[in-house]
């Protein structure tokens, strides 16, 4: 199978949804004649024309707010926030408009749009940060979250043909990560996590940019004979609970990693779902979250590094969960 | 009076028949003695809500409303019930929605002020105001790539153009040449506080030329103008000329909210009530002939009786079962989300 990086196979699905469903449109901050600053929707406005891929000024309440209302009349949209700290301006629309906008309606207006979020890891406090909680926390919206090319591909196609609001939360650092990616258009069901490395001594939970550390933590403890099993939920509204406890209760010991701040982050929530189960009754040692300890990422190179979970991180938190 | 130097509609508009302006005035009417009834009942205990009421208000949403197609769609403010009364929400279904029972069209989840009903056209508007500009923008924006000719007409108060949501949603409305009329009904009071704490300008419709955008002021005591200034933005939209901006200065005769207390001067409310737009259409029908006291009374002998079994009939509904406050979070039951 050939090869794509993420930001190719993001962009293929995109491509392949304009090309299969006229109410799909694409809009954001420099996304048409640029092509995204990442390349992503590089072409597409070439392609499918100024209607249907369009720049925006700077007004992300505007264009969420935008999204709602097309999307309320049958259309699906997918709108951009070039950076993820910019998700703050526009969570009105989001958090209040789209994500309510079924339940107020009692279904008889809906909002099948996807925001796509792109977190910058590093940068400074304000582009690098990681919000998938604050709206994971929302009833309403569903939360995606991929690693890999071949997921990007697969959950962003099930996101814009998802009858409901969907954040889809992408990473600059996995942009260029490449996998194997089928040609024609499919999907990846929202709310099915993947087992990329199979382990018996303990689990990591993990998503986003993580799943890659995790994976390379993973790889060099298999040499000190410490069996990994890294899960990489891909999807944190829906959840999958099954995959989760089952890896659990199989390797008795939890780390759950990601870049957002710990206190309130997601973790916390895998954790509560974990002690809320049966698995936790399988558990060998406390669990252990690795994250970001709870300060805003600095912009210099000599710090973030410091504020970031790296592979060394991770591998604290497994020897931790293992002791 | 500040109404002083607003466009007065000059004549009845040839494309209203008689029937039309009755039609019209009773839903001014009917639009009244609701305020009037829903503020008895919510001072007398009786009501689970408070309310927002539009008395003084009725000539803005139905001159907005009267000559859209059902295939338009529109987002009213809190304020602009009378939107409601022309697009085809029966008293009872209004009722049923105060009451929050199981006659209400949200079942129960959303006030009576924030109920779309999609079936006529109405869009819920968000409690957070002004949130519904960018919105309707978006629908306008949806409809003309469906391929229809409908046009989004979005009511704010004057209070809305103080949030950011009216600038990104006029701008983008202006850019993307959206199908959109945009009415701002400026009663001279954001909540509590005069409009000059948070309008450093007199007109609203001023602030349409920044955006390469046609603003008009019109008195929003006079359905008639109401009803001009919206149909000529409304052939625009649909033109595809873009959108508008149409400012009614018009005024409340009650509180901005039952449960606050009047901040405004009596005598300021005593002689914006001499600006009735009842009074005022009634008026000019009469000299025109085509309304006499005796149809008013008529007419409204029979609002008071649908208003009477509206208020009985919801008042005896029973809630919703329980369950429906876990249903349509989303499309999926909330069980499958697994967390």
């Amino acid at each position: 199978m050939r090869t794509l990086q993420v930001r190719e196979a993001l962009r293929e699905a995109l491509r392949q949804e304009l090309e299969a469903d006229p109410s799909v449109f694409v809009f954001g901050e420099d996304v048409a004649g640029y092509g995204g600053l990442d390349a992503v929707t590089a072409g597409l406005q070439k392609e499918f024309g100024p209607e249907r891929v369009f720049d925006t000024p700077i007004a992300e309440s505007g264009m969420a707010g935008l999204a709602v209302g097309a999307a309320m009349m049958g259309m699906r949209p997918v709108v951009e926030m070039q950076f993820t700290g910019l998700i703050t301006v526009a969570l009105d629309q989001i958090a209040n408009s789209a994500a309510k906008a079924r339940y107020v309606h009692q279904g008889g207006l809906t909002v099948p749009m996807v925001v796509r979020t792109i977190n910058f890891g590093k940068g400074n406090a304000y582009v690098a940060q990681a919000l998938e909680a604050w709206v994971a926390h929302v009833p309403g919206l569903k939360v995606v979250a991929p690693s890999t090319p071949a997921d990007s591909k697969g959950l962003m196609i099930a996101s814009i043909r998802d009858p409901d609001p969907v954040v889809f939360v992408e990473h600059v650092s996995l942009y260029g990560r490449e996998g194997p990616v089928p040609e024609e258009p499919y999907t990846v069901p929202l709310g099915k996590a993947s087992v990329t490395r199979q382990g018996s001594d303990v689990t990591v939970v993990t998503y986003l940019s993580n799943v890659p550390i995790a994976e390379e933590a993973a790889d060099e403890l298999a040499a000190e004979s410490i069996s990994v099993e890294v899960v990489d939920l891909r999807t944190l509204v829906p959840f999958d609970r099954e995959t989760v406890l089952s890896s659990v209760s199989k390797t008795g010991r939890l780390v759950v990693a990601h870049e957002a701040v710990r206190r309130a982050g997601f973790g916390a929530e895998i954790v509560a779902v974990v002690t809320e189960s049966e698995a936790f009754r399988d558990l060998k040692a406390p669990v252990v979250r690795v994250a970001n300890e709870g300060v805003p990422v600095p912009h210099s190179h000599h710090l973030y590094p410091h504020v970031l979970p790296d592979k060394d991180d991770v591998i604290a938190g497994i020897r931790r969960a293992l002791d | 009076m500040r109404c002083n130097g607003v466009n007065m509609a000059n004549a009845t508009p040839e494309d209203l028949t008689p029937d039309d302006l009755r039609e019209m005035y009773r839903l001014m009417l009917l639009g009244r003695r609701f305020s009037e009834r829903a503020m008895e009942l919510a001072e007398a205990g009786r009501l689970p809500t408070g309310l927002h009421p539009s008395a003084g208000q009725e000539a803005v949403g139905v001159g907005a409303c009267y000559g859209l197609r059902d295939t338009d769609w529109i987002m009213p403010s809190l304020r602009t019930t009378e939107a409601y009364w022309t697009r085809g929400v029966t008293l009872l279904q209004m009722m049923n929605a105060i009451m929050a029972n199981s006659g209400s069209i949200s079942m129960g989840k959303e006030s009576f002020h924030h109920c779309g009903y999609p079936e006529l056209g109405i869009i819920s508007g968000p409690a957070i105001v002004a949130a519904q500009i960018p919105m309707t923008v978006g629908a306008a924006l949806g409809m003309r790539m469906k391929g229809t000719d409908g046009v989004g007409v979005c009511f704010f108060g004057d209070g809305a153009t103080a949030r950011g949501d009216f600038h990104e949603g006029l701008n983008l409305a202006a850019l993307l040449k959206a199908p959109v009329v945009f009415i701002c009904e400026n009663n001279l009071y954001f909540q509590t506080v005069p409009t000059e704490i948070g309008l450093p300008i007199e007109n609203v419709a001023d602030r349409a030329a920044s955006y390469g955008l046609p603003g008009t002021i019109v008195d929003g005591q006079d359905v008639i103008a109401v009803y001009e200034a919206t149909r000529e933005g409304v052939r625009r939209a649909r033109q595809g000329e873009g959108p508008s901006l149409v400012e009614c200065k018009t005024y409340r005769f009650f509180r901005h909210h039952s449960t606050l207390r009047e901040t405004r001067s009596l005598d300021e409310v005593a002689r914006w009530k001499q600006r009735d737009p009842l009074t005022i259409m009634a008026g000019s029908l009469k000299d025109q002939g085509i309304l006499d006291d005796a149809t008013i009374a008529k007419t409204d002998r029979r609002i008071g009786e649908e208003l009477d079994a509206a208020v009985e009939e919801s008042m005896a509904t029973p809630g919703p079962d329980a369950r429906e406050a876990f249903t349509h979070v989303y499309a999926e039951p909330i069980e499958a989300m697994n967390i």
